[in-house]
């Protein structure tokens, strides 16, 4: 993608989710980790204030799915960790069909436009 | 608006969320270091590098804003959610709602009108400047462990003592006022320079004396207490150095001290604590500085800062040593300090604390009885709690919402509780007797409000987390099934827990109440050594001015007591120096005629003064020899009446009566006093075990300054009240008439304080079985309807109705006679705690014990009665349908 181009907006909902997989997929991460995990996989499609991951974090602690440790870095510093809970194992699953139960019934919905 | 936000800080500190706030700054900033390093690993300058960080970071300020918002907004929407739905819930249920706080309003004020007492007592520091330095100065030795100093010996500890910034003596002396014809009597003190020093208190107008105003002669000087400035002399800027009339006599007034004044308590002649005093007059030291053998003044002192009491008590005895080898009167003493807060409140301590400990267990016994029903609204509640937990709400959540609801009846019962303790203040004060110490500070003050609403919390926590608890244990999916009774067992097993600790506590309390009315009624039907009914009483002073020989007081009293006894419904009338139970103890050594005391002991008795029909008009009965009679008098040789307690200690086996005393160690034949007669021990205070010896003068042989009239009537003595009044102004009409009371009023005070912890005891004792009462109804009604279909099923299958009867009554006698057990064992081993504050009757009182366990047992079996009579109401058809 070139520069320039104009990156899509996050929507609130889907780092939250999105969040929630990268814990799941990588184990206890922090702030900056997570933030690199999510450029990394959005092939810079995305564009993020690396700012609100923080309170995405927030709102996830508070709904218990994920909980938080003091580390140490891998620079060597003390880090907050963040690995996610077994609700947050459920929810994320409860998440996922809904996401992919929604984007399916969007795609068909967008693909049938398409056709007609 | 900056306040707000400090405000927002503080209480963000408070809730230990200020922390958090620094953590997650650090947070951010490692971020922020961790892009930069990234930043400048492709090659970054360090500036452009810090600042491509910030770009994609976002705006910090906003995201840590946002997460200081997000945390605090979060917290105060579930807690106004959680009020919401509680305030919801309590208003659903007004029935439950009302009962809950009542009894919590009704304990917890109980709790804060008592607190208030121990507030202004025993936890508020007394009203001077660093109250803690300032300590009472006594002698100690063998035959009195508290005792008064001598004058002379007052001045050497003042000259040679290093310990005190500041040290004073005081002894009552109290003035007439003439004021528009009519005398009053004042309280009054003669203090020594440097009193008001010592507790650190200024004259407002004026100064205080100094030693100049130590010396006899020197001129006569009045300080006023605020009261009487007011009241008597208008308020009077200009009244120093003005000269006022006290006893007849002109004294210039140095100082007015300001409202507040509160007097430090004193030994003889007591006067309660508080603002008591009128006028303070210097102390002159009048005599021979040799003599030292009579003792009479009180001692205070200031201790230097860093001083201890008990530094000050050595360094005294080593001065009282030294004074020893020049005094031979001063051997045998030791010095005792006491600070001046335990002397004061030293005695009501352990009945406040009593107080507290039972109106606290009223508390815990209302807190039981409202968890039970909180228990019994859990299983109501079970559906939906059920619902809640399988509609994802955490465990905590729902144990933070229940508590929210217990909290909020509890702070409600908090509310009325600080209604009812103000309104109950006023009957609380008027119990206690009038020398309770600090009686007139006692009020409902802000401690007292942090105290009621800490102690509500408290409550709402205790009464409310062992339901919350089990309610939160609940299995969603059983509970969503009608009538599932899962966990019913543990339950029942909890509530049982509760009513038997009740039923415990009430007991406890019952037996406490017990022993102190046991204790009463042997002070009040206690044989006193006199007859206290039909008594009329008064005292008054000769001023010096007007009586300036015995022979113009001896007229007096003799005129009086004759004009009164002439007087129609008048039995007898008497004179003496004092009355029984007012305080006075003076006392005197003297020798006997062929005894010797052991070496360093003494003959000593206390000393009183007696007209012809005093014992007749008091009742004391008459044991051998004579009364005094007209003739014993000033030309007659000296005689003296004694008590048995001195007939007993110092002729034992032996008629004590022709036997001769005197107060000379070289006595020459006019020298020697005969005992003419002996008369019945009066107990020295209403609950002492026994009389210390004593001995009577003839009046009209040594007249005393001060007399006590008692008349003895033949019907209501307050009627005489008036006649004994014109009988003294027509004799003298500047002579004040202190103190006119009927004998009556003089034992209730006597007994004023036993009976305040009797009543309060007993009220708290009421309250508590009552409450106990409540919560086994509670309890065995609650297990009668869980258990409706289990006895139609026996009575469908044959059993009768007095087998239902049985098996519910069994069951509650098991958790009753469990409880009341439990209470009496308690109750042993609390019984020290007591002991003090009874008279004549064992802490484990066997009839006490078996009057409350009966009493406890028989109340809840009535209680209990009630749901077991419904049980047998049972109707087999519809309990069987109903499952």
């Amino acid at each position: 993608v070139a520069m320039g181009e104009r990156k899509s907006e996050v929507l609130q909902g889907t780092l939250d989710l999105m969040i929630l997989k990268s814990l799941q997929a990588l184990g206890p991460l922090h702030g900056f980790g997570i933030a690199r995990r999510i450029e990394q996989v959005s092939e810079d499609v995305l564009q993020l204030n690396e700012g609100t991951v923080y309170t995405s974090l927030l709102r996830l602690q508070q709904q218990n799915w994920i909980s938080a440790k003091w580390g140490t870095s891998e620079k060597n510093r003390k880090a907050r960790f963040y690995s996610i809970t077994k609700r947050g194992l459920k929810q994320l699953q409860v998440e996922t069909e809904n996401w992919e139960r929604i984007s399916g019934v969007i795609g068909r919905v967008l693909g049938l436009e398409r056709q007609g | 608006m900056r306040r707000l936000r400090t405000w927002v800080v503080k209480m963000r500190g408070m809730f230990g969320l200020q922390k958090e706030d620094e953590e997650f700054d650090a947070e951010v900033r490692e971020h922020l270091e961790l892009l930069t390093d990234r930043f400048m690993g492709r090659g970054m300058q360090r500036k452009e590098a810090v600042r491509a960080a910030r770009q994609q970071f976002g705006n910090r300020t906003r995201v840590i804003e946002r997460h200081r918002e997000g945390g605090m907004v979060l917290w105060m929407a579930n807690l106004s959610r959680d009020m919401r739905y509680a305030a919801r819930q309590l208003w659903s249920n007004p029935a439950f709602t009302v009962v809950m706080v009542l009894t919590l309003g009704l304990s917890i004020g109980a709790n804060s009108a008592i607190f208030s007492v121990v507030d202004s007592v025993l936890l508020k520091s007394l009203p001077y400047p660093e109250p803690e330095r300032i300590v009472r100065v006594f002698l100690s030795g063998r035959a009195f462990p508290r005792f008064s100093l001598n004058p002379f010996d007052f001045r050497d500890y003042r000259q040679r003592s290093k310990s005190f910034e500041s040290v004073a003596a005081y002894v009552r002396a109290d003035a007439q006022l003439l004021d528009g014809g009519e005398a009053v009597r004042l309280n009054g003190f003669g203090v020594t320079a440097g009193y008001f020093r010592v507790l650190g208190l200024k004259p407002e107008l004026g100064r205080e004396f100094d030693e100049t105003a130590e010396v006899p002669g020197s001129g006569s000087q009045v300080i006023l207490s605020d009261r009487l400035w007011r009241t008597r002399f208008g308020a009077s800027g200009q009244i120093v150095g003005q000269k006022v009339t006290l006893d007849m006599q002109p004294y210039t007034v140095v100082g007015v001290m300001p409202p507040g004044t509160q007097h430090p308590g004193n030994e003889y002649h007591a006067l309660a604590y508080g603002e008591s005093v009128d006028v303070w007059r210097p102390f002159t030291f009048e005599g021979n500085p040799a003599h030292r053998g009579s003792h009479f003044l009180d001692g205070i002192g200031r201790l230097k800062p860093g001083i201890t009491t008990e530094q000050a008590q050595a360094e005294l005895n080593s001065v009282m040593a030294q004074m020893a080898k020049e005094h031979p009167a001063d051997e045998g003493w030791q010095m005792l300090v006491v600070p001046l807060f335990v002397e004061i409140v030293g005695t009501s301590r352990r009945i406040l604390l009593v107080l507290l400990g039972a109106v606290g267990m009223v508390l815990l016994i209302a807190c039981a009885n409202a968890a039970n029903l909180l228990l019994s609204r859990a299983s109501a509640r079970r559906r939906e709690v059920a619902v809640r937990l399988a509609l994802g709400a955490s465990r905590g959540r729902l144990i933070r919402q229940l508590l929210t609801e217990s909290l909020l009846i509890s702070l409600l019962g908090g509310g009325l509780a600080l209604v009812i303790a103000v309104s109950a203040m006023k009957s609380l004060l008027s119990l206690l007797p009038l020398d309770f110490p600090r009686v007139h500070e006692i009020q409902v003050s802000v401690p007292v409000f942090v105290f009621t609403l800490l102690v509500s919390i408290a409550t709402g926590v205790l009464f409310g987390l062992a339901p919350a608890l089990q309610a939160s244990r609940t299995d969603p999916k059983t509970g969503l099934q009608q009538g599932s009774r899962g966990g019913v067992g543990e339950r029942s097993r909890l509530r049982n827990v509760l009513v038997i600790s009740e039923v415990s506590l009430a007991c406890l309390l019952l037996i406490g109440a017990g022993l102190m009315l046991r204790s009463l009624l042997n002070l009040i039907h206690l044989d006193p050594g006199f007859e206290q009914q039909h008594l009329l009483t008064a005292s008054l002073t000769f001023p010096k001015a007007h009586y300036k020989d015995d022979t113009s007081i001896i007229r007096f009293d003799d005129q009086l007591v004759a004009t009164v006894g002439a007087m129609s419904g008048v039995q007898f009338a008497g004179a003496g120096s004092d009355l029984p139970w007012t305080g006075y103890d003076e006392n005197a050594g003297f020798n006997i005629e062929g005894k010797r005391t052991a070496p360093h002991e003494e003959f000593h008795a206390r000393y009183h003064m007696a007209s012809p029909d005093y014992f007749r008009a008091l009742g004391i009965p008459l044991l051998q020899g004579r009364f005094y009679t007209v003739n014993d008098n000033k030309d007659a040789p000296q005689g003296v009446i004694i008590n048995q307690a001195m007939a007993d200690r110092y002729w034992p086996h032996e008629d004590a009566v022709g036997k001769r005393i005197t107060y000379s160690n070289t006595p020459k034949d006019k020298d020697w006093i005969t005992v003419v007669g002996v008369v019945g021990n009066v107990k020295d205070k209403p609950n002492s075990a026994g009389a210390e010896p004593a001995m009577w003068w003839s009046m009209d042989q040594n007249p005393s300054e001060s007399m006590s009239l008692v008349v003895r009537s033949e019907t209501n003595p307050q009627l005489l009240t008036d006649a004994v009044r014109s009988a003294v102004k027509r004799l003298d009409p500047t002579l004040a008439v202190a103190d006119i009371r009927v004998m009556d009023e003089i034992v209730n005070a006597s007994v004023a304080s036993p009976r305040v912890a009797f009543v309060l005891v007993g009220l708290f004792a009421g309250l508590a079985m009552v409450l106990a009462a409540i919560g086994t109804y509670g309890v065995i009604a609650y297990s009668v309807s869980q258990r409706t279909s289990e006895f139609g099923l026996r009575l469908a299958l044959g059993a009768q109705r007095e087998d239902v009867l049985r098996m519910v009554m069994v069951q509650a006698a098991n958790l009753v006679v469990g409880g009341a057990l439990l209470g009496l064992v308690l109750a042993l081993t609390l019984s020290r705690v007591v002991k003090s504050l009874i008279y004549e009757v064992s802490p484990t009182d066997p009839m006490t014990f078996a009057i409350v366990g009966l009493l406890v047992i028989g109340a809840a079996a009535i209680a209990c009665y009630i749901p077991a009579r419904r049980a047998t109401k049972v109707d087999p058809m519809i309990a069987l349908r109903a499952e």
